[in-house]
């Protein structure tokens, strides 16, 4: 794993975005290995997939959207705080 | 949470009296009038207790557990069958499967209130965990440390002795899932798992690696059924263009995108959704590797069968000490992620993402049952930092998870070499390219 990561590190440092992350590969592959075989060794992420691993029975999906905005110009390849794929993370609950 | 404890139907009406002629239908006489007094104490009573299921097996009783064809007290669990084995005429038998004992696996979507099985019910504050139990082979007194067992041999006569009846101390459940896995297979797996981690792991955990000192221990669980339904309000974003401008040297990617506000909802229901009945295995904070035994669940938890202590002999257990009514926020926690996980596949076209900001989860109905899950755990406290750490294989289906202490010097030494040569491959880039 931290292989790949090394590899995805040199690969993204040598395209054309510039001199500094290039600069940035050596703190950042040793940072990665570090944390890749820590959690190989103490696999301290992982927990039970209850999401995945539990028989479930679930009725067709219903809602809405509406569009209420428009973004005409921005850098941020993404929206702000995207927790679509981060299931337990609670937002505020309603009653 | 809607777990209003649900009223009992009503008894059925009597039956028609004679030749069974319709009789003129007659308001049901249920005594005088209550006085105000007295309706104010009802309206004030705690709600009376849900649905239950009675799930004690009425064929053993506490204390010696025979051998159905020779009367023997040498009875175990064989694990390469499952069963019940009796040491002495060899004899094999089984308890039945709680799934169609119970009922448990139908109805599911009917689910109304909390319904709770009577092994799973509230732990009574004073109820001791010490059971004494008076020998019907010998008379002697025996002492049962239900917290790690359920059962003892007399130390006179040598009979088994075992805990059966429910007590109101959370040791006996409502189901026992055997081990299937033998102690050296279990040794395996986790010779398995360490020697892939030999490299950074710590000096001394290596030196003091002994498979062999792996226990069986039944650790209690509550396994769920229930029906819900979760909804989730947010923002979601559509790109609607990309394009790149240049700036000084660099070319700069912008975007554009509309905003929608997105809502979802979904109705669900969950078989056997299984959490932790112990508080201490509960806790997944920093400083302990519980999330390791977690890790290893799900259970085939259909195949668990009736309590009899005898499938314990030779293990040790942990006594549930969590009640139902505590452990419902985390179920509707749970609910609330696998609810999250159904509405993910309909926001494929917010390409951008979308944020959760609000959600909500009614819970229409559960029912509850409590398991002993058979799990082989090995473990080793780290001197330097106090730490346990464990690796636990699940004795049914044999996967495995562990912790393994690092030897910080080593990996950070690892870590050191990768970044310097990485920065020494950069340097030569920057150079070449200068």
């Amino acid at each position: 794993m931290s292989i790949e990561l090394i590899t995805a590190l040199v690969a993204q440092a040598s395209d054309d975005s510039g001199p500094l992350w290039l600069l940035a590969a050596g703190p950042a592959g040793g940072a990665a290995t570090y944390w890749a075989f820590y959690r190989y060794y103490r696999n301290t992420d992982k927990s039970h997939q209850y999401e995945r691993d539990t028989i479930i029975d679930a009725q067709p999906v219903q809602g809405g959207e509406q569009q209420v905005g428009r973004i005409d110009r921005t850098r941020d390849s993404d929206i702000d705080g995207d927790n679509s794929g981060d299931y337990r993370r609670r937002v505020q609950r309603r009653t | 949470m809607a777990q209003e404890p649900v009223e009992p139907p009503p008894p059925p009406p009597p039956p028609p009296p004679g030749d069974g002629a319709q009789q003129p239908q007659q308001p049901t006489f249920d005594g005088p009038p209550l006085s105000l007094e007295e309706e104010l104490a009802a309206a004030k009573a705690e709600p009376e207790a849900g649905p239950s299921i009675e799930t004690v097996n009425e064929s053993l009783k506490d204390g010696l557990n025979r051998c159905p064809k020779c009367g023997s007290t040498d009875v175990r669990l064989r694990g390469s069958t499952g069963m019940l084995v009796c040491l002495f005429c060899r004899n094999e038998w089984q308890e039945a499967r709680v799934e169609e004992e119970f009922g448990l696996g139908e109805g599911i979507d009917e689910l109304q209130g909390t319904v709770i099985a009577s092994g799973a019910e509230d732990i009574a504050a004073d109820a001791s965990q010490m059971v004494t139990f008076k020998c019907e082979a010998c008379g002697a007194e025996v002492v049962v440390d239900t917290a790690h067992q359920l059962n003892a041999r007399c130390h006179w006569c040598r009979h088994t002795l075992n805990v059966n009846q429910q007590i109101p101390n959370g040791a006996v459940p409502d189901a026992v899932l055997p081990f299937r896995l033998t102690k050296d297979e279990a040794v395996e797996k986790i010779r398995e798992f360490a020697s892939k981690r030999r490299l950074f792991a710590h000096k001394r955990f290596k030196k003091e690696f002994v498979p062999e000192n792996v226990l069986g221990v039944y650790l209690p669980y509550l396994v769920v059924d229930a029906r819900a339904e979760s909804e989730y309000w947010g923002e979601g974003e559509v790109e609607t263009r990309r394009w790149t401008e240049k700036q000084g040297d660099n070319n700069v990617t912008y975007y554009a995108a509309d905003v929608y506000q997105v809502s979802r909802k979904v109705a669900f229901t969950v078989d056997d959704l299984t959490m932790e009945g112990s508080a201490q295995r509960a806790d997944f904070s920093e400083g302990n590797t519980n999330n390791i035994v977690n890790t290893i669940l799900p259970f085939d938890t259909k195949n668990a069968v009736k309590w009899n202590a005898s499938y314990l002999v030779g293990f040790t257990s942990e006594k549930r000490d969590l009640n139902v009514t505590g452990l419902g926020p985390v179920l509707e926690d749970q609910l609330l992620s696998i609810g999250r996980s159904q509405v993910h596949g309909s926001l494929g076209r917010f390409d951008r993402g979308v944020r959760w900001e609000q959600e909500k989860v009614d819970v229409g109905g559960s029912r509850w049952i409590s398991m002993y899950l058979p799990v082989w755990l090995y473990s080793y406290r780290q001197e330097s930092n106090g730490l346990l750490h464990y690796i636990a294989v699940n004795a049914r289906t044999g996967e495995t998870m562990g912790s393994i202490p690092v030897s910080q010097p080593k990996l950070i030494l690892a870590a050191l070499t990768v970044g310097t040569v990485l920065e020494g491959a950069a340097g030569a880039i920057l150079v070449a390219t200068a």
